[in-house]
Order: C-alpha cells, then sequence, then structure tokens
C-alpha cells in the first residue's frame, strides 16, 4: 500500500510541475514587452565595429542606432525573424551572432547534436552489453540467493566488521536504534 | 653583468638538466638503476632551483628598471606601480612562458618531495614526462620567445603594460589561469607512466586523482577569477561571453570534471580504464591546445594581445602529444580490461557514465563551436561568427541536465537502486521543484525556461541539502550535537561530503547564471546635471563629471545618487582612465554595488565636457550568487583533495577493504540505514 502511496505523490508532483510549465509556455510569449523584444534581436546580432560584443551589449553609435532600427520594425509589425532578416540581407551573414540554420553553417548545430545522439547511442549499446555480459555470467545467476555459510563464521565475520567500523568511526561503536 | 645574463645562464642549464633527468630517470627505470633515479629527483630539483633563479632575475630586471631588455622595455614602464611591474613578468608571452615553465619545476619538484606516496615503479616515467614537457617549453624559452634578449640600444623608459592588464585582477587571474592550464601536466605524466608500466591499480589511481583534484581546483579558482575580471573590467555587464579563449579554459575542465567522475568507478568497481587514461590524456592535449590558440591568434578574441609567432611550436607540440599518446595507448590496449562487470543501468555507474556523456558532450560542442569559424573560413572564404546564442542554445541545456543528473546520482547506490528507495530519496527534491515551479509565476516570472532551469536547481539543491540532512540526522540519533555531527560527516566522509558542497557550488553558480541571464535589465541614457534616470527600482541622479590628472594617467568620474526604496543609498563614481602611453585605449572604472544579491553595474560609456555623461546601467540580479558558488565549488575541491590520514592497517579478509575503501557508501552506518544496504551487502 505504502509503495502504491508514494508512487502515487510522485506522480502528482510531477503532473503538477509539467502543468505549470505548459501553463507558462502558453502565456509567456505574449507578456514580453517591446524592450524585451528588442534585446532578444539584438542580441542575436553581432556589433561590426567592436570586439565581440553583440548590438544588445555595444555602446557604440551604431549599435544604439541598429536597436533605433529593431525597435521601429518591431513597431510596425515585424517578427523577430523578419527584423533579423533585414539585417541579414543588409550585412550578410556575417552581421549574426551564431551560425545560420542553412548551408554549410547547419553543420555548426548538427554536429554536437548528432555527436549527443550518437553519444546516448553509445552509452545504451555499451549498457547493453555489458548488461547481457551479466545474464550470460553463470557465476553471477544466483548472487541474490543466500550462499551457505556456517553460521559462527557469519558471526564471527560480522563482528570483525563491527569492530573496524568502530575503529572508524566513533559513531558506529555506540548502540543506536534503527533508522527509518 | 646584468641579471637578464643571469636569465639566459639559468635557462640554458634549467634545458640541460631537464634533458638529462629524461634520460637519466628512463635508464633508471629500464636498467632498474635505483642509483640513476635517485640522480633524476635531484636534477628535477635543479631544473626546478634554475628557472626560480631565471624568474628572480626576470623580476629583478623589471624591478630595477632595465630597458636594455627587451621584453622588461615592452612590458613597464617608470611610471607603473611597483606591483603592476613585478606582475609585468607574466604580462606577455615570453614571461608568461617561463611563469608556466617554473610552475612546473615547481610542481615536478613539489612530486619528487611526496614520491613516496606514489606507487615507485612509476616515479621515473612521471619525472621523465614532467622533464619532457619542461624540455619544450625550456627549448621555446632560449630559442624563439626568450624574456632575457637585450636590445642594442637601452630605452630611457619603457612602453608599459596594457592598461587592460593594469587592475588587481591582473595580479591573481593569468598566474591561477597559467598555474591551471600547467597543472594538468601532472595527471597526464601519471598517464604516461601508467601506460608504459602497465600499472594502473588503486594505488596509481589514488595518486593521479589527488593530483588531478588539485588542477581542477586550480582551474576553477582561474575560471571564476577570469569571469570576475570580465565583470570587473570589461564593461558589457556580464562575465563569460563564450570569447574562444574562455572556451579554451573550459574545455579541461571539463574533461578534467568528467574523469573525477568516472575515476571512481574505476576506484569501486575497476571499469573504465581506458576511458580514464582517454580524459586524462584529452585534458593535457586540450590546454596545451588552449594555449596554442591563445599566443597564434588563429582565432578573434578579446584576448588579442597575446598573439605570436610561437602558435606553429605549439601545435607541433600538441600533434606530438596526442600521437606518442594514441602509440601507447595501442601498444598497452590489451592489458586494459575491466575487473568486474556492470549490474544494472539505474546504478551509480550508470549514473557516472551519463554524467560523462553530458559533460565530453559539452566539451566537443564547446570545442566545435570554438573551431568552426576556421573550418567555415577554409571552405567558404567568410568569416562567420560561433557566439553566445550558440553557446547557450546548445550548452544550456546540457548543462541544465547535468544539474538535474547531479542531484539524482549521489542517491544511486553503486550497482543497483531500488526503485523504492529512489522514490524516497526523490520526494523532498521533487517536492523543492514543484514548489519552486508553482512560486515562480506568482512572483512574477513568466519565461518557461527561467521556471525549468530554477526548478532544476531547487531539485538538485533540495537533493543535496536532505541527503545532508539524513547523515547528520544520523549522526545526532548517535548522540551527536547536530553542528558536530555535520563537522563529523566532513571529517570522515571527506570526499563524498567535500563533493556535494562542490555541487551546492555548483548549483548556486548555475542560479547566478541563470538570473542573471533571463533577468538583467539594461538602459542607456545620456543624462546633464539634476537630470535621474530609473532602472527597475533604482534611480539614479547625476550631478557632473569629476576629472583628475596625474602624471601618467587621467581619471575622470561621473559623480550620481543611487536612491533605492525612497532613500538615497550612496554617491557612485562610474569612469574611465586614460593612460598618457594609451590614450585610444581608456579603461574602465565600473560600479558595482550590490544590494541583497542584486548587482546595480554603472558604466560610464561616453561624456562630453564636464557636464554630460552616457550612462549605461545594468541591473543582475543573482549576479553574487556566481562568486559565492565559485567559492563553495572551490572549498569542495580543496576538503576532496585534503589527505586524508593514513588508515590503520586492517586485514584484509571478509572483503572489508571493499566496504571501507574510502569515501563511498557510508554515509550512514549500513547496518543502521536501509538506504545503504544494496551497496554493502
Amino acid at each position: 500500500m505504502r509503495k502504491r502511496r508514494s508512487l502515487l505523490i510522485f506522480l502528482a508532483v510531477a503532473a503538477i510541475i509539467s502543468s505549470i510549465w505548459f501553463y507558462t509556455f502558453l502565456i509567456s510569449p505574449a507578456r514580453q514587452t517591446l524592450d524585451q523584444r528588442v534585446h532578444d534581436v539584438a542580441s542575436q546580432l553581432k556589433c561590426l565595429v567592436c570586439q565581440g560584443e553583440s548590438v544588445a551589449d555595444s555602446p557604440a553609435t551604431l549599435s544604439q542606432q541598429m536597436r533605433g532600427v529593431i525597435r521601429q520594425q518591431l513597431q510596425s509589425g515585424k517578427s523577430e525573424q523578419e527584423v533579423i532578416q533585414y539585417f541579414v540581407s543588409r550585412y550578410g551573414d556575417r552581421i549574426l551572432l551564431s551560425p545560420p540554420w542553412q548551408g554549410l553553417t547547419l553543420l555548426a548545430w548538427l554536429v554536437p547534436i548528432a555527436l549527443m545522439l550518437g553519444g546516448i547511442l553509445l552509452l545504451f549499446l555499451v549498457l547493453r552489453s555489458w548488461q547481457s555480459q551479466l545474464d550470460k555470467s553463470p557465476l553471477d545467476a544466483d548472487r541474490t540467493e543466500s550462499v551457505d555459510i556456517d553460521q559462527n563464521e557469519l558471526a564471527y565475520y560480522q563482528k570483525q566488521v563491527a569492530q573496524e567500523l568502530a575503529a572508524e568511526d566513533s559513531v558506529f561503536s555506540r548502540p543506536g536504534s534503527e533508522v527509518d | 653583468m646584468y641579471f637578464s645574463d643571469i636569465g639566459i645562464i639559468s635557462l640554458i642549464l634549467a634545458l640541460g638538466f631537464a634533458v638529462f633527468t629524461m634520460v637519466v630517470a628512463t635508464l633508471g627505470a629500464t636498467r632498474e638503476l635505483p642509483q640513476l633515479v635517485a640522480s633524476a629527483k635531484r636534477s628535477v630539483l635543479t631544473v626546478a632551483f634554475f628557472l626560480i633563479l631565471a624568474s628572480a632575475a626576470l623580476i629583478a630586471s623589471f624591478l630595477t628598471h632595465d630597458f636594455g631588455v627587451s621584453y622588461v622595455a615592452q612590458h613597464s614602464n617608470l611610471a607603473m606601480p611597483w606591483y603592476y611591474t613585478a606582475s609585468a613578468f607574466y604580462g606577455g608571452q615570453e614571461g608568461s612562458l617561463l611563469y608556466w615553465a617554473l610552475m612546473l619545476s615547481i610542481f615536478s619538484a613539489i612530486f619528487v618531495f611526496t614520491a613516496k606516496r606514489a606507487p615507485t615503479v612509476l616515479v621515473p616515467y612521471v619525472m621523465a614526462t614532467l622533464m619532457g614537457i619542461e624540455t619544450f617549453l625550456l627549448i621555446v624559452l632560449t630559442t624563439v620567445s626568450n624574456p632575457f634578449v637585450r636590445l642594442p640600444v637601452p630605452l630611457a623608459d619603457g612602453v608599459g603594460l596594457n592598461p587592460l592588464l593594469m587592475d588587481p585582477g591582473m595580479l591573481i587571474h593569468p598566474p591561477m589561469l597559467l598555474m591551471g592550464y600547467m597543472s594538468f601536466s601532472v595527471p597526464f605524466a601519471f598517464a604516461v607512466a601508467a601506460m608504459i608500466t602497465g600499472k594502473l591499480d588503486s594505488e596509481w589511481l589514488r595518486s593521479i586523482r589527488g593530483w588531478m583534484l588539485a588542477a581542477w581546483s586550480i582551474q576553477t579558482l582561474g575560471l571564476v577569477l577570469g569571469a570576475w575580471w570580465a565583470y570587473h573590467v570589461l564593461g558589457w555587464g556580464g562575465y563569460w561571453g563564450w570569447d574562444p579563449v574562455e572556451n579554451a579554459a573550459l574545455l579541461p575542465w571539463l574533461t578534467a570534471t568528467a574523469f573525477l567522475h568516472s575515476s571512481m568507478v574505476q576506484e569501486r568497481r575497476g571499469m573504465l580504464k581506458v576511458w580514464n587514461l582517454s580524459l586524462v590524456i584529452a585534458s593535457f592535449a586540450l590546454s596545451i591546445f588552449g594555449t596554442f590558440e591563445v599566443r597564434s591568434g588563429i582565432i578573434n578574441s578579446v584576448h588579442s594581445f597575446a598573439y605570436s609567432a610561437i602558435g606553429a611550436y605549439f601545435l607541433a607540440f600538441l600533434v606530438i602529444v596526442i600521437v606518442f599518446s594514441i602509440g601507447l595507448f595501442i601498444f598497452r590496449l590489451p592489458k586494459l580490461q575491466p575487473e568486474q562487470e556492470f549490474d544494472s543501468v539505474i546504478s551509480r555507474e550508470g549514473s557516472f557514465l551519463f554524467n560523462n556523456l553530458l559533460l565530453v558532450g559539452a566539451m566537443f560542442a564547446t570545442l566545435w563551436g570554438t573551431i568552426f569559424p576556421l573550418i567555415s573560413n577554409a571552405v567558404r572564404h567568410e568569416t562567420l561568427t560561433v557566439g553566445p546564442p550558440f553557446y547557450n542554445q546548445v550548452d544550456g541545456p546540457i548543462f541544465i541536465v547535468l544539474i538535474l543528473a547531479m542531484g539524482i546520482g549521489p542517491l544511486l547506490a553503486w550497482r543497483h537502486t531500488s526503485t523504492r528507495a529512489l522514490r524516497r530519496n526523490l520526494g523532498i527534491p521533487a517536492l523543492a521543484a514543484a514548489i519552486c515551479a508553482a512560486v515562480l509565476p506568482l512572483l512574477g516570472i513568466r519565461d518557461i525556461w527561467a521556471n525549468i532551469a530554477f526548478a532544476v536547481c531547487s531539485f538538485s539543491a533540495g537533493a543535496i541539502l536532505y541527503e545532508m540532512w539524513r547523515g547528520v540526522r544520523v549522526r545526532h540519533r548517535h548522540g551527536e550535537p547536530y553542528l558536530f555531527a555535520l563537522y563529523m560527516l566532513f571529517e570522515r566522509y571527506r570526499q563524498r561530503y567535500g563533493g556535494y558542497l562542490v555541487h551546492l557550488g555548483l548549483v548556486m553558480l548555475a542560479v547566478g547564471i541563470i538570473g542573471s541571464h533571463f533577468f538583467q535589465v539594461q538602459q542607456d541614457a545620456v543624462l546633464k546635471p539634476g537630470q535621474k534616470m530609473d532602472v527597475a527600482g533604482y534611480k539614479l541622479v547625476y550631478f557632473g563629471n569629476i576629472d583628475r590628472t596625474y602624471p601618467d594617467v587621467e581619471i575622470l568620474t561621473a559623480q550620481l545618487q543611487v536612491w533605492h526604496d525612497g532613500q538615497l543609498q550612496q554617491y557612485i563614481y562610474p569612469g574611465r582612465q586614460l593612460y598618457a602611453r594609451f590614450a585610444n585605449q581608456p579603461t574602465s572604472l565600473i560600479s558595482i554595488t550590490t544590494y541583497g544579491l542584486t548587482d546595480l553595474y554603472v558604466f560610464l560609456a561616453n561624456w562630453n565636457g564636464p557636464s554630460e555623461a552616457t550612462i549605461r546601467v545594468f541591473v543582475n540580479p543573482l549576479v553574487p550568487l556566481v562568486w559565492l558558488g565559485g567559492i563553495v565549488m572551490l572549498l569542495g575541491g580543496i576538503i576532496c583533495w585534503w589527505p586524508q590520514r593514513r588508515k590503520r592497517s586492517i586485514p584484509d579478509r571478509v572483503g572489508a577493504g571493499v566496504v571501507l575503501g574510502g569515501e563511498g557508501t557510508l554515509a550512514s552506518p549500513p547496518s543502521l540505514s536501509n538506504d545503504n544496504k544494496e551497496a554493502t551487502t
């Protein structure tokens, strides 16, 4: 009974979390202010006159003007993607801070993703082969069963372990109650 | 005779002794002549002595303003304060290489002094490898990159240090990071020695883990200091820009972190030997790659003051290192069979493998992004940027999954965990995550990704704190007061609880990064005296500019009042420094004031006469947690690393060695806690 209850609680918690996330996901785009949208677009574009800064971060005059253009275009109803496209058509791909999802530069994105998926596959195969080795191994088959052992011998070993634990850490030497 | 002459002579002698050590140590090991090994040890100490002498000579040249030395003339001048003059030692390429060689020789000397702790067969090969690396550095130092080269005619005054480097951060960040890069040499030397001798047992593992932990801690400190420096000096309101050079420093850190985890699997279960060796080699190769990348200037970076021609030497060295390691690897592969088999996917081993997949995946993604502009340039002849949006989208999710795994992994027992125990352990952390996910929207945080990221962080923090609490509770029930129980946990199970502390620090760091990434508020304004600007609950009132001129530098600051909660908080003075010799490179004096966990970051972007200023303000929530998290991580690393008292020898019967083997499943006494039964029976 207890087992099932803990499972139910666990599922309930998971359900609560995912419903909150789903809810925020549904409402979040609508709540963005114009400032946030300008910042989002500007941080995708590279400041052409500075060293490794985005248009959003750069204090240069050119970037200031570009932020103005972004704001105007967003206000006139263009989408974020359209504004970025506008700058790409004027300056070329070099204005982008991340490689575009097309042509050769698609590789920049696909290689890490492919490597990650390949890694997961490899991990899965390695784990499976390890596990199948384990299943085949006859010695391991009955390891969960209790091994026949002389009770006296067992008691001796248990005492030995207790002594060594006590020498290791004072907590083990005190007689204690069962936890949980 | 100049100090620089002493320097050159010392370098040449050090080179001679380094080569001598390699030969003698190898001979001593192969012919089994202990006298030769002893001689090699002394020779390592001699190399360290001569490098200390050479470094002292360079510092003396700097402090005596010997502008006849080209390096001194280029990196210092008479007006610089003595501490920046001394730190100019590593301010340029030649000096930073000398610093690297010096640190390597000192670490080698430390290794020689503690050689008793390392397996005896390995010692000569470790020394030979270390001195091989040292030989490479010394060849570069005595030929193409000699810091002691004299000018035909001494200058009256030097050029001076790049103004960006004239900052208190300069005194500590470059030496730490260079030391971090260097410190991966020692684990590498252990890996080479193990591959040559075939000795990869637990003794070897203990030694290499200790050195790797030290390297990891130094590199962590170097990275955090680098972020701190960028935040305080560069003026764009951030601390990590995914700059190629920053990435280069992160790469070996990622593989080192992966090694520290997967080596525990080897320690406990005798598996993953090949994998661990490759991680050690990769860490070293990546640190050489980082140096190559910084020095060659093949990739655009904010660290561009370090360009030079020695990139090719490092590339050649990198190729040698990789070919040599792979050759050894193939030679040794037949001997690297696992001792034990795998039991279950849901186990500590399984989670470590997953952890390794994520860390190495993040490493590859970052490396790929760093070198992709080169590939694109070669194929399409178009310069292309791979900037922060790329890394945020690729590495961001990986790190979030990593933090989630960090919460679950330590709760899993070795070999196999029952789902029941797992559910019970995960209940409290899952509850923490749910509360966090539910409370955030109520506080006005609508961003879905921020919500997910924060919930994952609270899950992991919950898991770690709950685990600590359970340990403390068990000890408390046995009569220890709570605080003492906590202390005893850290004292007795250093690796385990030090590890938890590192994880906790990483969660804090992640919370800081998430907070400042999603909720940074930025505003620019051109202000006249009396005008004010409002940013996210902070009001700034501008009064005017103050201009102070010193012989060497002009400092211009804007005076502003900060108002918050209807009260005057304080006056701030963001400004600019203009060094006479570097008039076109004004450095920033950024004003950062911390209110609770929020930074008010004010930057003087531009000015016009005494009464107009362009002010750029960032409100950076949670950034202090980044620094705090970094300190906690470092502390945890040191606790893990701190040498444990030697255990009294226990007769190795009943496999007691397995139960008592250092860190692991003994957070609570196995006989007292159900959770660990699977692990110990």
